[in-house]
């Protein structure tokens, strides 16, 4: 059964790239350490050298394009259920666009995030570690920390309320008492999506790049 | 079998063939142009200009000069260059639609201006260098070597004969003058010797061309075409010169590395109950040069032959080394004008508890002259565990610096020092030789690390993502392979 298993394409590819990827670590560890080379591996160097520009546009990226894969992933959910569900009982598809909006709350919060942590980001005229200096250096990590935040928060809230919106649908469908209820499951998991934001402005309060 | 035989061999052959021409053209591709104009007033019999690409032969050289000077007027100019291409004319000539900046305007004028002007852009070279001879013999007089003030003082008759030349320079090198410079200089005396010949109203006919095709201009556009090109050609000619200067140094550089050992500064210890010699610091370089801020410019002053090589014995006198400090003392006599000049390499070593070993750093290096002491500040980049020797293959204060004034006002603001191929070891010196060398460039630069970074980030989020694409499935419930097949007619 293993073997039928593995035969799978997806298995395989995944399992080859998993392992050529933690051997290739794992050889140039050893050799590092053999040849008493462990103080090449500095990663202080890699942080400082590394431009604050590279990190917070990774922060802004991530913050707008993990909260639409959250907002995607739990309407394509709902949507489903809703459509699949209003073959047979029409009446619920007005109500049950609410767990659609709550899905896309999420992508909201994206994007306004993504603006937010944008507007942050100044030119500034250092290029050595000493000239770029440690506020710079702070932006640059806070941005990136803010929008990573913000992205997986909403990732998982998205996912969240889309299955939850999802059987509220079926189960609206069935008994149309069933539907409040549920409303507030869906209102605790989208107050998580929420929790992401403030947290992100919190973490970027404190930013101000340039000279 | 036999046509086959046949088959190849004539492949073969043929192969040969084209490979032998090409090696021959690949001989003789060196091309100089030549152009040829008459003054006004006085036409020759009209001649085709050669097709674009053609490579005008000695032969055809001569036959166009045949007719040209057979009824043309007597009375020939000759301006031979040095060096000319035609590059030359494309990057110097304002052909970008930069007709201000074009170094060729009274050739321009004259050529437009002429009756019958001809235009050779390739006369293959060396052939063309008998143009002087062929105009010797057709005119039947020897050639008047000339400048623009003798030219004022000569009678020109428009019956008898003369070849009058005008050397022109293209002096390339030399940093004081760009070629741009010199040809619009050449323009400039083209100009006067033309407009002398006006108020002598004598007709003319006037040839410019040249003795050697201009390396520097096809050896430039060969190393853009190389350097993956297509890019304009006036926009590499400064980065080109600047890099030629800086490939001219190196090859000087190398050139002077022949194998020498390393500056070796020794000290007496007691070891084992013995006095004994043991080096304590070790230095080698290819290239030592400082240089000062003087009236607007650099002065410099290469230190490598007084401290490398066969039979050199630098002083060292003043150089220390114990347990966590040593220093390197150089002393020079006469450097830039200071009687004595001493270069300072002042390294320390200690333990550094988040690493849990002993590094070396080079705390300054310092340049001391008439009592005056300028300080440049290495630790923040020259560095090395304490076992190993410090190798980098450029330490300077100015071009991607690791060395840095200690404040701003320090004197060494007016001072550029730049060491190449510098290997230094204040610490753990064992024999006469380095320990390992830690090199200042790393395997992977902050550049590639954050290429990496984002197109791992990118691979990953193409990885699930086509993982998800592919996972999805049509619905295949309700298939029937062997049910009637859906119709959907087109009337109600």
């Amino acid at each position: 059964m293993l073997v039928e298993w593995m035969m799978n394409g997806h298995a395989i590819l995944y399992t080859g790239v998993t392992l050529a990827f933690w051997s290739t670590i794992l050889v140039v560890g050893i050799c590092y350490t053999i040849f008493d080379l462990g103080f090449r591996f500095d990663v202080a160097w890699f942080l400082t050298e590394t431009s604050p520009f590279m990190w917070a546009n990774l922060g802004i990226g991530l913050a707008i394009s993990l909260s639409v894969v959250g907002a995607a992933w739990g309407i394509y959910i709902t949507g489903s259920s809703i459509i699949g569900g209003g073959v047979k009982a029409p009446r619920i598809k007005t109500k049950n666009l609410v767990s659609i909006i709550f899905c896309e709350a999420v992508a909201i919060y994206g994007i306004i995030m993504a603006i937010v942590i944008s507007n942050m980001a100044e030119n500034f005229s250092g290029t050595t570690p000493e000239t770029i200096g440690a506020r710079n250096y702070q932006a640059g990590y806070s941005m990136f920390g803010a929008g990573l935040t913000v992205g997986f928060s909403n990732l998982f809230c998205g996912i969240c309320v889309g299955i939850v919106g999802s059987g509220a649908a079926l189960a609206d469908a069935q008994n149309a008492n069933l539907f409040v209820k549920i409303l507030i499951v869906e209102i605790f998991g989208s107050a998580i999506g929420l929790f992401g934001v403030i947290v992100a402005i919190l973490q970027t309060s404190k930013v101000k790049m340039g000279d | 079998m036999a046509t086959r035989k046949m088959r190849l061999f004539s492949s073969i052959s043929a192969s040969f063939a084209v490979l032998f021409t090409l090696l021959n053209t690949g001989r003789c591709d060196e091309q100089v142009p030549l152009m040829l104009w008459t003054s006004e007033g006085t036409s020759l019999p009209s001649q085709s200009p050669p097709a674009a690409g053609h490579i005008v032969g000695r032969d055809q050289l001569d036959a166009y000069l045949h007719t040209a000077l057979g009824s043309g007027p007597r009375n020939v100019l000759l301006f031979l260059q040095d060096k000319m291409s035609i590059e030359d004319f494309t990057i110097y000539g304002g052909a970008f639609g930069n007709k201000q900046d074009s170094a060729f305007r009274n050739l321009e004028g004259a050529l437009l201006s002429s009756p019958s002007p001809l235009v050779l852009p390739a006369v293959s070279w060396p052939g063309s260098n008998a143009v002087i001879g062929a105009l010797q013999d057709q005119l039947e007089t020897s050639p008047l070597y000339m400048d623009a003030e003798t030219l004022g003082q000569l009678r020109l008759n428009s019956s008898s004969p003369a070849l009058l030349v005008f050397r022109l320079p293209y002096g390339t090198g030399s940093d004081l003058m760009s070629a741009k410079e010199i040809l619009s200089g050449n323009d400039e005396v083209i100009g006067q010797v033309l407009s002398i010949m006006k108020t002598q109203s004598v007709p003319y006919l006037a040839i410019y061309t040249a003795l050697q095709p201009s390396q520097e201009a096809a050896a430039a556009l060969s190393l853009e075409v190389g350097a993956g090109g297509g890019r304009s050609l006036l926009q590499a000619r400064a980065s080109h010169k600047e890099r030629e200067q800086e490939r001219e140094r190196k090859r000087k550089v190398k050139e002077k590395a022949g194998v020498y050992g390393p500056v070796e500064f020794k000290k007496m210890e007691l070891y084992q109950s013995k006095e004994r010699e043991n080096t304590c610091i070790l230095l080698w370089a290819t290239g030592l040069s400082v240089s000062i801020l003087r009236g607007g410019r650099w002065d410099d002053h290469d230190l490598t032959p007084s401290t490398f090589g066969e039979g050199v014995t630098p002083k060292l006198h003043g150089s220390m080394c114990d347990q966590t400090k040593a220093r390197l003392v150089l002393n020079y006599e006469d450097v830039l004008g200071h009687r004595n000049f001493k270069l300072i390499f002042a390294m320390s070593q200690r333990h550094y508890s988040v690493s849990a070993r002993r590094w070396f750093t080079m705390d300054q290096v310092e340049l001391e002259y008439d009592g005056t002491k300028a300080t440049f500040n290495g630790s923040r980049s020259i560095y090395a565990p304490a076992e190993y020797s410090y190798r980098c293959d450029a330490v300077s204060s100015f071009r991607w610096p690791s060395l840095f004034p200690r404040s701003a006002k320090d004197p060494a603001n007016q001072w550029r020092v730049s060491f190449e191929d510098f290997q230094i070891q204040g610490f753990n010196v064992s024999g006469q030789d380095f320990s390992y060398a830690s090199d200042c460039a790393g395997f992977f630069t902050p550049g590639i690390w954050m290429g990496l970074m984002s197109s791992l980030l990118m691979v990953l989020v193409l990885t699930y993502g086509l993982h998800m694409i592919m996972q999805l499935r049509t619905m295949d419930r309700f298939d029937d392979p062997k049910g009637p097949a859906i119709s959907v007619p087109l009337t109600e």
